[in-house]
């Protein structure tokens, strides 16, 4: 008797699992898709021509047409503006990085006067907007004759990411045992090498994140973009596409097509490399 | 120079390309916003006229609205709460399929905000793919002029935020998650506690502070980084009227377009020190977060 | 190659001898045409962004011309003025640069930026540049014409004729236009609208309209600085009209969510019978249509001495005052103007240079050619909404519109909102008004 009720007990839990299974899968389904519904879009309506988009604006393209794409690479200089924005994510956060490593190094390793204050006062600039800092650098910038061009465009955006950097790679370098920086030091190993030899090698996951959330806010960004590269040869992608989908917002497939090609290297990147994007987003977001 | 001295010195020359480069791009720009709110600037300077452009701009009923907008954006924040929490709990189960899941729901944050708001603004017209199916479904009375009414162009906008930094909480809610102690959970299971007891009472408590950070970030984010969303969808002027002008915009047109850095920078100085006031809380949940995890 | 070199020295001796026999000698002899080469212009210009071909009018300028070595950048549409204001007033402005039209330069007119071109450029080809009115102050000129943007309401042709309306006779009072908007709406056609999701129809409405109440642009200034009020009704009546085009239900539907370029789409692809243009549109909606656009200027209903008299804006450009050697700035101007470059200019663009000598029998589209002699070559007024303080663009001119075609907004409450902005203007920006006052006077000085 109370074997049966066990059982049926049982097989009724069974029977809600499925059920549960079936409605988390169904959640996770609708998730996927909402999330995938403006790619989707943007793919399929980029492969339509105009007069196909007029008639059917959700279907699957009858003949997949590259002719959008074409003219998009003809007429508008998407390769030149992804050249500038590349330009502009190595610099800057090649810049960051040397300049976040050194200083990080030193408040975490080094006993010196300020420190937790310097460490205090560089984390909390954070969450200060960059909207508030460009009206007196955009004065500063016309004075110095850097409006539009890429050092001056790569030193703020440098700045703007090396607090965050900062602070990620002091909370890692405090991570890295004592014992190897003194044993390091009985081998009359100086500061610079250790850090070099030692430190950065071990704080590889930490140097990762860093490149992928810097590299990601470099390149998406419009505010600076706009207002510090005004001239048209240093245009980024980000100040093109807002250009650029003006230029043709009568034509949809069109601009999408240009959609999709400024989407490609990052959506290209992330395929490729999910797993570190992912993981250094993590650790980016959660230490 | 004794080389106690230089030992002394050492630490101050790691840092200096560090101070160099803050005291740059952030402390000057700072100090001179201060200077520039307490005058009429025209071109690149102009007379001291003490408080009145802080006088003006309070005394203005755009830059109430544009505050109000950042706030009534604000409500986005629970939207984005609850769904990278059901989302990312569902992950962490390991359902079938749940790595291909993870890599999918994440894809809205690879793409850049100006691209989604133009590919959202396209299907978002009034004779657009969205409306269209609307229609198709008989929901006639959903097909809202989502981008061209003053009443809905905000909520669009919110939309917009909700669908790309939920992916955000998503990631990071899964991160804590998989750091969690999972006999608890093993333990309830056995107890036969359900799905939502196991949530509600095992899962969410040890989430506190994760969630609690995931949603200064949010604050953070809405009164201080929506410009990229706001420049594209309301058609590069806050529109339609001034329906979706928020503190950003409002400080990017007094500069670039109405010729008034001053009022810019008084601008700036207000949302410089309502920033400030939100270090603090974002400072404690990080601390919280972090004792959790230890 | 060697005959264009030629064509362009020849050129180059007309410009330099209407500056006087000193600069015309650098011309000739060798030596000192090799210390000429060493000057450099800095050019910021704008306009590819609504004139495709306007690029490669200024490169081939730039590469024919042998006075000076120019450097051109072109400017974003976002900073094109914050960003020359900012240099000038740093002392790092170009030699010259583009101006839009009234306020967007006057500003820096009045901050000192700008040179008055009255004895710097020759009169001639100031004249015939059509500056416009808007470019005057204090008597002297600020800008050289560079092209023309008349502007119009246009109508599909085709579509007048399937609702039974004469196509060669467009309505030209307002109960004729509330009488043919009722008829193309009873044969099923959408009868008026375009975009306005981005703003620019609120803007060009205004153009059209607020004139119509007006006897001179200097009374837009009055309603700026205080001593007119748009709460008057007759300052708000052209708001008035849109409500009411509103309320008759003659705006096409999806106005408010799509922008101006693919409003004014809809009249050439016969899906809106009438809508609000400019001439750099006219030749290719002319050829995509079979010649089928027409132009009006916007029926009346007005009662001031501007009203039914056809809007021509020009785009410009000016000389900084930071220019080293504003002569050499000139003649640059003077060359961009002399007859091979006004016609290198119509090959590059399709498009008409802003000079009343321009040979327009190179214009092979009828409507083109006819908008050019109705609009450019008889008596017209520059676009009012150049008066318009950046501040009450932002905050009046473009919302009332957009506000009143979704049906939130009434004529009077846009009046309304109209003063207040203008009041707000008067606030913050106390240092301006005063020129503003000074400039309606040059405003309401007969030409």
């Amino acid at each position: 008797m109370s074997e049966i009720a066990t059982q049926d007990r049982r097989r009724r839990a069974r029977a809600q699992t499925a059920l549960g299974d079936a409605l988390k899968q169904g959640v996770l389904l609708i998730a996927s898709f909402v999330a995938l519904v403006p790619t989707f879009y943007m793919i399929m309506t980029a492969l339509k021509s105009e007069e196909e988009y007029a008639i059917d604006k959700l279907g699957l393209p009858d003949a997949p047409i590259l002719d959008n794409f074409r003219a998009v690479l003809v007429d508008s200089p998407f390769l030149a503006w992804m050249l500038n924005s590349f330009i502009l994510v190595v610099g800057s956060v090649a810049l960051s990085i040397v300049v976040s490593c050194l200083a990080a190094y030193a408040i975490a390793r080094m006993e010196f006067k300020g420190r937790e204050t310097l460490l205090a006062l560089s984390t909390s600039l954070m969450a200060v907007p960059p909207v508030v800092m460009i009206v007196p650098l955009f004065v500063l910038y016309t004075q110095l004759d850097l409006i539009s061009t890429y050092q001056g465009a790569i030193i703020i955006y440098a700045g703007l990411i090396t607090p965050f950097s900062v602070y990620l790679l002091t909370t890692f370098f405090r991570t890295v045992p004592k014992e190897l920086f003194e044993s390091a030091k009985l081998d009359g190993a100086g500061d610079l090498l250790i850090l070099w030899k030692i430190v950065l090698p071990l704080s590889l996951p930490a140097l990762v994140t860093l490149v992928v959330v810097n590299s990601l806010y470099v390149w998406n960004d419009l505010l600076i973009a706009i207002i510090f590269l005004q001239e048209d040869a240093k245009r980024t992608l980000m100040a093109g596409i807002s250009v650029f989908q003006g230029r043709y917002n009568n034509q949809v497939p069109l601009t999408m097509a240009g959609m999709v090609i400024a989407s490609a290297p990052m959506f290209i990147l992330y395929i490729a490399f999910q797993k570190h994007f992912i993981r250094g987003l993590m650790a980016g977001a959660i230490k | 120079m004794t080389a106690l001295q230089s030992q002394k010195l050492k630490p101050y020359l790691y840092v200096l390309p560090l101070i160099l480069l803050l005291a740059f791009v952030f402390g000057y720009p700072l100090l001179r916003i201060f200077e520039f709110s307490f005058k009429l600037v025209r071109g690149i300077d102009g007379p001291w006229i003490g408080l009145r452009n802080y006088e003006l701009i309070l005394g203005q009923s755009l830059f109430w609205e544009s505050v109000l907008h950042n706030i009534q954006l604000l409500l986005a924040i629970p939207a984005m709460v609850v769904i990278s929490l059901l989302i990312s709990i569902l992950l962490y189960e390991r359902i079938t399929g749940w790595k291909l899941y993870r890599i999918i729901v994440f894809v809205p944050f690879v793409l850049a905000i100006p691209i989604i708001a133009v590919v959202m603004k396209r299907m978002f017209q009034f004779s657009g793919p969205v409306n269209e199916v609307l229609r198709w479904l008989s929901l006639d009375f959903l097909a809202l002029d989502w981008i061209g009414s003053s009443d809905v162009a905000l909520w669009t906008v919110m939309i917009l935020i909700v669908w790309r930094e939920s992916a955000l909480g998503i990631i990071l809610f899964l991160a804590r998650l998989l750091s969690l102690d999972e006999s608890m959970l093993e333990a309830a299971r056995l107890e036969g506690a359900n799905w939502w007891q196991r949530v509600w009472h095992i899962i969410l408590p040890q989430m506190r502070g994760v969630i609690e950070f995931y949603v200064v970030v949010s604050v953070i984010t809405i009164l201080a980084a929506v410009f990229s969303y706001v420049y594209v969808v309301g058609g590069g002027r806050g529109g339609p009227g001034t329906a979706t002008m928020v503190i950003e915009f409002y400080i990017f047109n007094a500069l670039i377009r109405t010729s008034l850095p001053g009022i810019a920078a008084a601008a700036s100085v207000l949302l410089f020190l309502v920033s400030v006031l939100l270090i603090f809380p974002m400072f404690r949940a990080r601390r919280r977060v972090r004792e959790e995890e230890a | 190659m060697d005959s264009r070199r030629h064509l362009s020295r020849r050129d180059l001796l007309k410009t330099s001898a209407m500056l006087g026999a000193g600069s015309a000698l650098s011309g000739l002899l060798p030596a000192f045409a090799a210390q000429a080469q060493d000057k450099t212009l800095d050019m910021w210009w704008w306009g590819e962004q609504e004139l495709p071909g306007l690029q490669k009018f200024v490169d081939s300028s730039i590469a024919g011309y042998k006075e000076a070595t120019v450097k051109p950048m072109l400017q974003d549409t976002a900073v094109v003025i914050s960003q020359f204001q900012t240099a000038a007033a740093a002392g790092k402005a170009p030699d010259i640069q583009y101006l839009w039209n009234g306020v967007y330069h006057m500003e820096s007119v009045w901050l000192g930026y700008l040179k008055g071109l009255k004895g710097l450029v020759s009169d001639d080809v100031l004249t015939a540049s059509n500056p416009t009115a808007l470019s005057r102050f204090g008597g002297d000129i600020y800008r050289v014409g560079w092209y023309p943007l008349p502007m119009f309401w246009c109508y599909n042709k085709t579509l007048f004729e399937k609702a039974g309306l004469d196509p060669e006779a467009p309505p030209a009072t307002w109960d004729a236009l509330l009488a043919a908007c009722e008829k193309l709406k009873t044969a099923g056609i959408e009868p008026l609208g375009g975009g306005i999701q981005d703003g620019y129809w609120s803007e060009w409405y205004i153009t059209h309209s607020l004139p119509q109440n007006l006897d001179t642009l200097g009374e837009a200034v009055e309603l700026f600085i205080g001593e007119k009020d748009f709460r008057d009704p007759k300052y708000h009546e052209h708001w008035t009209k849109l409500a009411e085009l509103k309320t008759r239900g003659y705006l096409n539907k999806d106005m408010s969510s799509l922008e101006l370029y693919p409003g004014i789409d809809l009249v050439a692809a016969g899906k809106l019978a009438i809508g609000q243009s400019i001439g750099t549109r006219l030749p290719a909606d002319s050829k995509a249509t079979g010649g089928k656009i027409g132009y009006m200027t916007m029926p009346v209903f007005g009662k001031g001495k501007l009203a039914g008299v056809p809007v021509v804006d020009v785009q410009g450009l000016g000389i900084s005052t930071n220019a080293e050697d504003p002569k050499t700035a000139a003649a640059f101007l003077e060359y961009l103007h002399s007859p091979e470059r006004l016609k290198a200019f119509w090959d590059a663009t399709g498009w008409i240079p802003s000079n009343k000598n321009f040979d327009t029998s190179v214009i092979a589209d009828a409507s083109v050619r006819g908008l050019w002699e109705n609009w450019g070559l008889k008596p017209n007024i520059s676009n009012v909404t150049n008066l318009v303080p950046g501040q009450f663009y932002e905050r009046a001119a473009i919302p009332t519109g957009q506000q009143i075609v979704q049906g939130s907004m009434t004529g009077e409450q846009a009046g309304e909102l109209a003063s207040n902005t203008a009041k707000e203007w008067r606030e913050f920006n106390p240092d301006m008004v005063e020129n503003y006052r000074k400039w309606a006077l040059d405003l309401s000085a007969p030409l």
